[in-house]
């Protein structure tokens, strides 16, 4: 930040010359050099907008919120559409939202929901409890429509609006989650006309009508997503004029354009390796955010997939279905190696489903029920389970051949991989064979239950109801050509039982306990596993992103929270674009180094050619 | 012809006595070429490293459990070329990827040169409607980009070193195809061929007596070629991560790198040695090529 960052400099221009040279010897065809001579700006543009730049990774899956369920498509939500209540940025506790106040009646069994009158759509219609209303119908009678948020409908005996101002639910047994209904509400007048609600996905024409801080006015597959801010939005316009999204399929280059001053952020997901943080740590106008994530980072297992129907499908190794070579599997998992080696100390262990960061969900395993690092025990427990060892040193399944589980890992996200190398030797020793299968898109072999074992990774709602669902017997496809809500093909009885329960009481203390004793049963059923709990580490320019909210206030992330808090928040900062020189003479210089080296090499073709040629004369 | 007087040589030692005439005089032309000589000695260095590795590095060099260092440490007197992500010590690693980015090139090449080859020689043999039909299979393929078809063929195949030569190998033999086919149409229409087919010599014979041994100077130096730019095709899948994870190679050290964050990092040991490693061994592979190429080529080599 100094000026003795001055000095700092030359090595680092010295170091992308190497680092040019070895690219332009070694890449043939223009791969990723996300070199651009002429950086754009991302903030004042030419009319005078404030415009915040984003960087992210992830594809959109929908725009519909009917069916989105991706982070980055469920935070665009939020800014897209108003929730009936929302989530206090500083402690999670449940705010107003589209409703001002909420009242249950003496049974707990109908609520009434008092709708704001000052919010408006952005086509200049009033937002109602009319609309409130008619989504969550929707989501009771149609299936499709219930795709993403289903679970929180599914105890719904009847939804009415009696007046523009009041919204009724009424259940059909307690529901804990009715101050945390994570749906966004749409606008009747336009969604009326959608015809098939597992079709649609909101990309078509644009600007798209909503009433949250932000309105969608582009979107392109894997390229950007455009927001412009709501002017009339009831809580205060963003301070930012325009809100972009823009795709950085490679971490590296989202870096580079963060140096650049091309990004004003670059969001945490997947977050930032250690050696990018580290080094955006020492860079000038840029602060690097490490802050407790509010992931699971989980190792999922294949249970047999099957559908509600009872058809079974998929090809998952047959012994996994035996709940100690899971144990057992996990055993020879050394987490701490993980968070030390794998994230350098950018994640913490992990215990229970739910993070840390969730006090009032978090649980631990007890001293004797957890499945402590232990491969010697492992391989007990394997050899009891009956799979012992052959003459080559390798554990044979029931059919007689050698085990190895197929790994369903993220090709985008590089811990994926790392852990994966971690296993393939922690299970090698054990004597079972890993095969990695790391693709750009698991979610074909996913969904079609053609894993063995698969990384797995879930963003937990301060209301824990939401990742608890995805695990229960309900959330399985109706039939095995369906798509369900569920997250791994997780059947299990006594869970679903908890689950009933948690969801039925009121009591915060008493549903707290129900839902630490759900993840002591998962812990212990061995399907999900979680081995960390990664931070959330992500980067923004200071010489853009004047001030920004972090949700929870203290130690909080930016990009992912439960509201539109950071967004809505960030503001500008007064100066800006002087930034761009300093980083950008390492880029011209790279440059030239690249053009001197490859000029070096064509003059040494050149001659070899003329020598040859000479030759044939 | 020379005229060797009655010693008791029968046809195979004269056939002998002229092979060896032959490599000799090859070695002392190959010789006049001086960068033909230096990648021929950066070739043999390489080959001793790669063969040797197991005996100094040994395979669990590329193990992260035990790895002996921190992650990202730059040079020192322990590693001197740093360490990588998970702390292995990286000269161990280029040194072992050596291995893996050899195997593959030349495996691939010889894949590549056999296809164009067999196809080269046949269609040239055979021509009419068979001929025509090669040759345009071999125009399809060489109008098709390379690096596309080869991403193509590693996607839809399983992650393995034999995916990978596979995808190297049938989408470069199209030039190789054009080259054989050109020179077998050149020898046959060499007398002795017609004299051969006259006293009865059939399309095997002819094809494997007569027209490969005549195009194999061709074959040899478009192999030589086409190892390095098979090492470099390789590095790029791997780079594009289409390679086995779980394998070093030099590509997939720069795919390792990328993802780690070195590149904006700037720890350039991370990058630069399999960087460098890939260059030197592909320009080694061609100067080879080309020192081969105008030795052994008829029409290059008149003059002398």
């Amino acid at each position: 930040m100094g000026t003795n960052d001055q000095t700092r400099k030359l090595p680092r221009g010295l170091r992308l010359v190497a680092v040019a040279g070895a690219a332009a010897l070694t890449l043939t065809a223009g791969l990723a050099t996300p070199l651009d001579p002429a950086p754009r700006q991302a903030r004042a543009a030419d009319d005078g907008k404030q415009v915040l730049t984003v960087a992210v990774a992830q594809s959109v899956d929908s725009l519909s919120p009917f069916l989105a369920v991706r982070l980055l498509s469920t935070s665009i939500h939020r800014l897209m559409y108003e929730y009936l209540t929302g989530y206090d940025p500083k402690d999670n506790h449940a705010i107003p939202g589209l409703a001002t106040r909420w009242e249950p009646s003496p049974d707990k069994l109908t609520w009434t929901y008092t709708i704001r009158s000052n919010s408006r759509w952005s086509d200049g219609e009033r937002a109602t409890a009319e609309d409130a209303a008619w989504t969550f119908n929707k989501m009771m009678t149609d299936d499709g429509a219930a795709t993403a948020n289903g679970s929180y409908v599914g105890n719904f005996r009847r939804v009415t609006a009696p007046s523009p101002t009041k919204l009724v639910i009424e259940l059909k047994k307690p529901q804990a989650t009715m101050t945390a209904l994570d749906v966004p509400i749409v606008p009747k007048h336009v969604w009326e006309k959608v015809t098939d609600f597992s079709e649609f996905n909101n990309d078509k024409s644009f600007p798209v009508v909503g009433n949250g801080p932000f309105v969608l006015t582009g979107y392109k597959a894997d390229s950007y997503v455009r927001l412009k801010a709501n002017k009339n939005f009831w809580r205060g316009t963003p301070k930012f004029d325009e809100l972009v999204f823009r795709y950085y399929k490679d971490q590296d280059a989202a870096v580079s354009a963060l140096r650049k001053g091309e990004v004003s952020f670059v969001a945490g997901s997947p977050s930032l390796t250690p050696a990018q943080a580290a080094s955006l740590e020492g860079a000038d106008d840029i602060k690097v955010n490490d802050a407790p994530g509010r992931r699971f980072y989980a190792l999922a297992t294949n249970p047999g997939a099957k559908a509600k129907n009872g058809k079974r499908f998929g090809d998952g190794h047959p012994s996994l279905l035996d709940r100690r070579v899971r144990n057992a599997l996990f055993m020879a998992v050394d987490r701490e190696a993980i968070i030390d080696k794998v994230f350098q100390g950018h994640a913490v262990e992990g215990e229970g489903y739910i993070p840390p960061r969730f006090q009032d969900y978090f649980w631990k395993p007890a001293a004797n029920q957890k499945l402590v690092y232990d491969p010697a025990k492992a391989a007990r427990l394997l050899d009891r389970a009956g799979y012992r060892k052959n003459g080559d040193g390798k554990r044979v399944g029931k059919d007689g051949k050698p085990i190895t589980y197929r790994v369903l890992c993220h090709a985008t996200d590089p811990n994926d991989k790392a852990v994966g190398k971690y296993l393939q030797e922690w299970w090698g020793e054990l004597g079972i064979g890993v095969r990695l299968n790391c693709l750009d898109n698991v979610t074909d072999p996913w969904l079609a239950g053609e894993y063995d074992l698969a990384f797995d990774g879930w963003s937990v709602n301060p209301d824990p109801d939401f990742v608890l669902s995805i695990h229960t017997c309900g959330a399985l496809p109706a039939t095995p050509q369906d798509t369900g809500a569920t997250d791994n093909f997780i059947c299990d009885r006594k869970y679903d039982e908890l689950y009933a329960r948690q969801l039925a009481e009121y009591d915060p203390a008493k549903r707290a306990d129900i839902v630490k004793r759900m993840e002591s049963r998962l812990y212990d059923l061995g399907y999900m596993n979680v081995m960390a709990y990664p931070n959330a580490v992500e980067a923004y320019r200071t010489d853009q992103i004047k001030s920004i909210t972090t949700m929870p206030a203290k130690a909080g992330n930016i990009y992912g929270q439960d509201g539109y808090w950071s967004w809505w928040s960030a503001v500008p900062a007064d100066s800006g674009g002087s930034s761009d020189s300093a980083s950008s003479t390492g880029v011209v210089v790279a440059i030239v180094a690249g053009a001197v080296l490859l000029g070096g090499l064509g003059a040494f073709a050149a001659m070899r050619r003329r020598a040859t040629a000479e030759d044939r004369e | 012809m020379t005229t060797t007087t009655g010693t008791a040589s029968g046809p195979r030692a004269l056939a002998r006595q002229r092979r060896r005439a032959s490599a000799a005089r090859f070695w002392r032309r190959y010789r006049a070429e001086r960068a033909g000589l230096y990648g021929l000695t950066v070739l043999a260095l390489c080959a001793l490293l790669a063969l040797c590795a197991p005996l100094f590095v040994g395979a669990d060099v590329s193990s992260v459990t035990d790895a002996p260092g921190r992650p990202m440490q730059s040079p020192s007197a322990e590693f001197p070329l740093g360490t990588d992500q998970f702390g292995r010590d990286l000269l161990g690693l280029v040194v072992w990827g050596s291995r893996v980015s050899l195997l593959v090139g030349l495996l691939a090449a010889v894949l590549s040169v056999s296809i164009g080859t067999l196809i080269g020689i046949t269609a040239g043999h055979f021509k009419g409607w068979y001929a025509t039909v090669m040759m345009r299979i071999t125009d399809w393929f060489l109008v098709m980009p390379t690096l596309v078809l080869a991403i193509a063929l590693a996607t839809v195949m399983s992650r393995s070193l034999t995916t990978i030569v596979v995808a190297i190998g049938v989408t470069t033999w199209p030039t190789t195809a054009r080259l054989v086919r050109a020179q077998t149409l050149a020898v046959e229409t060499r007398p002795y061929i017609e004299r051969a087919k006259a006293l009865g010599g059939g399309h095997w014979h002819l094809m494997s007596r007569h027209v490969l041994p005549n195009v194999m100077p061709l074959v040899l130096a478009q192999t030589t070629l086409i190892i390095s730019s098979a090492i470099l095709a390789e590095a790029t899948l791997a780079f594009l991560g289409l390679g086995d994870p779980a394998i070093v190679s030099w590509g997939g050290l720069l795919q390792d790198a990328r993802e780690a964050g070195a590149v904006s990092a700037g720890d350039w040991w991370y990058l630069v040695p399999p960087g460098i490693a890939i260059a030197v061994v592909a320009l080694a592979f061609t100067l080879c090529g080309r020192a081969v190429e105008s030795v052994l080529n008829p029409r290059l080599g008149v003059s002398r």
